[in-house]
């Protein structure tokens, strides 16, 4: 169940997407949080034992004292200063962001972090505890855990309670890598394959960046190699190309038709007649 | 239309806007992944103004893009961009000093000032808790052992000794003090984890919070009952006063801030329930800190001084009289700004 988006729309008006993170992620991250923070203040004391340096007295102080900040100021501290990340969000490289586009604040942070007491750790702390035995309360807290961890898996947004009260979101931190342009890179001196206006009405823009997708990979086995031409057939028949292509010439037929059928639409689309997919013109009588 | 290219020249008209832009976007690419690894004071004062500008360049190359490209690959790659410089450009540009300053000048006490209602009920659910807690109390003792756990009460039961009791609030004897630090922070982090509880429970309709509060109250009104029998109310008053006026304020303030939220599910008005929460959000949290805070307060009170201070005029003394500072900040407090803000709106 990936590929959810949401846009927010920053002051600048123009809507970004960002892809809502998976549970597994929001999971992972919480769990790599936890055993780092838990993990990090045992093996700190293994060490200060060990050491044997400090007095039992101010140990015990600085274990209640640490046992308590790794739990909610911990996440409230690095989300203010790694700007919506925690160590473990760092890992699954997912992030909190403000949902209603503007930067995210201190309270927003707080709110959703203090959340976490009721969210995470009491329903962590009674697991562990073991204390479901007492029939009807044990039932009725069991019940109620289910209801609080299963909000944000039925939940459009996958928001916690907490990320609904701070108006956050949990997104994945988007990777940007620009690909060459098809209609430039491919492009050669001379052009093999002319279409006619008929040729290009066929198909759309989904069928088009399905084509993209192809032509991003040249094929390098036999396999694809085939896989290509069968394509190219596909298309040739469907479009009423008369001409015959030989099988070498199928990658140069695919790069010809890419470039010549992206300008077709992309005019099309500036005069108004944005065409998503082959049945554009399924109300017009086939010519 | 499908006039061919006999020269290299570039034709498409989207291929044009990409090679006319795509400079722009690597160099925004390039300061973003800087600012992102190494922190946007990595940036020198050009670079930053220059990201500024770059970044509004490519939220326009997004939007043309968007209604012109058919290139997918593209419109991937600015949607990603984009929203990268804008998690950059938008990042908390509070450092957390001022946030905190902030926080304290004006933020909480004009919290408190907006949230009475919330008060009122946490309030009320801690004193109604107490009144009704003595009354049960005395009319049948046995409901002590009903209200107060029995980890809690540690001898201190009905029926006991009128020295057992006087010995447990006037005891300094065999605490080590070194261990007073001990008790002091067990005391502030338990409390402050029941506060958090208390406050992340208003959510569910603010009742399980009052219901939590007013259990404290009983337990407080089955305990005050019980000294009370032994002709020990007053003493047991002075005791409970010095760290209690502060301690107590903090869980009723936390039940303040979960019945914000509470009140907010049960009361949206003409907002949606989420929409409800949200704006309850802010005022809510810093009621939550205010209680943390007081809870710092009271288990230092209570983790040293409890046991130093042993008159009883004195506990009352230091306990009331840190009920009124505490009193005084959150009334007086960012008052002047309130006036300023009132007449710009």
């Amino acid at each position: 169940m990936t590929g959810r988006k949401q846009d927010l729309i920053p002051p600048e008006g123009v809507p970004v997407s960002f892809q809502i993170s998976s549970g597994g992620s929001r999971l992972g991250a919480q769990m790599l949080d936890i055993i780092i923070t838990f993990g990090g203040v045992f093996a700190l004391f293994v060490a200060l034992i060990w050491m044997g340096l400090l007095s039992w007295a101010f140990m015990g102080t600085l274990f209640l004292l640490l046992i308590f900040l790794v739990r909610i100021p911990y996440y409230i501290f690095s989300e203010l200063i790694w700007n919506g990340r925690t160590i473990g969000k760092k890992i699954t490289h997912t992030r909190v962001v403000s949902a209603d586009g503007g930067r995210l604040t201190p309270h927003q942070i707080t709110a959703r972090n203090l959340m976490k007491e009721v969210e995470v750790f009491m329903p962590l702390t009674t697991l562990l505890s073991g204390s479901f035995d007492s029939g009807w309360t044990g039932t009725f807290l069991t019940l109620w855990m289910l209801i609080v961890l299963a909000v944000p898996l039925i939940n459009k947004r996958r928001q916690r309670l907490g990320d609904m009260i701070a108006g956050t979101l949990v997104v994945d931190q988007p990777k940007a890598i620009l690909m060459p342009d098809l209609a430039t890179k491919l492009m050669v001196d001379r052009v093999e394959f002319t279409f006619e206006p008929q040729h290009l009405d066929i198909y759309g823009r989904y069928e088009l960046q399905t084509l993209e997708e192809i032509l991003r990979a040249p094929p390098k086995t036999p396999e694809a190699v085939t896989r290509m031409s069968k394509v190219t057939q596909t298309i040739h028949r469907k479009i009423g190309y008369t001409d015959r292509i030989l099988p070498e010439d199928h990658w140069h037929f695919l790069t010809d038709f890419y470039r010549q059928q992206r300008e077709f639409l992309e005019s099309k689309q500036l005069f108004g007649d944005a065409r998503e997919n082959k049945h554009h013109d399924m109300n017009k009588p086939k010519p | 239309m499908s006039s061919p290219t006999t020269n290299t020249q570039n034709t498409l008209r989207s291929s044009r806007f990409r090679a006319e832009r795509e400079v722009g976007w690597k160099e925004l690419d390039s300061l973003i992944t800087r600012a992102e690894s190494q922190g946007m004071s990595s940036l020198r004062y050009e670079e930053a103004a220059a990201l500024a500008s770059l970044y509004r360049q490519a939220m326009n190359s997004l939007s043309v893009a968007r209604s012109i490209s058919m290139d997918k690959a593209l419109l991937a790659y600015l949607e990603a961009l984009c929203a990268r410089a804008y998690l950059v450009v938008y990042a908390p540009q509070e450092s957390i000093r001022g946030a905190v300053t902030r926080l304290f000048t004006t933020g909480i006490p004009r919290a408190v000032r907006r949230s009475t209602v919330p008060l009122l009920v946490g309030f009320l659910a801690l004193i109604m808790g107490a009144i009704i807690g003595y009354i049960l109390f005395s009319q049948d003792p046995e409901w002590f052992y009903s209200f107060v756990p029995s980890g809690l009460s540690d001898g201190r039961v009905p029926g006991a000794s009128q020295e057992y009791l006087r010995g447990t609030l006037f005891d300094d004897g065999d605490r080590d003090h070194s261990d007073l630090g001990v008790f002091a922070t067990f005391l502030f982090s338990h409390n402050t984890r029941i506060a958090i509880f208390i406050f992340a429970l208003g959510v569910f309709a603010a009742l399980p919070s009052f219901v939590l509060t007013f259990y404290n109250g009983l337990m407080l009104g089955a305990f005050w009952g019980m000294f009370a029998q032994a002709g020990l109310g007053y003493e047991v008053f002075g005791w409970l006063s010095i760290h209690g006026v502060t301690e107590l304020s903090a869980i009723a303030v936390a039940c303040a801030g979960g019945a914000q939220l509470g009140l907010a599910v049960l009361l949206p008005g003409n907002n949606t329930r989420r929409e409800a929460l949200r704006r309850a959000g802010p005022d809510a949290v810093k009621l939550m800190i205010l209680a943390g805070l007081m809870l710092i307060t009271a288990a230092i009170i209570e983790g040293f001084f409890r046991q130093l201070v042993q008159s009883t005029e004195l506990r009352l003394f230091i306990g009331w009289g840190i009920g009124a500072l505490w009193l005084a900040w959150l009334l007086l407090a960012g008052r002047e700004m309130d006036h300023a803000d009132r007449g710009q709106s």
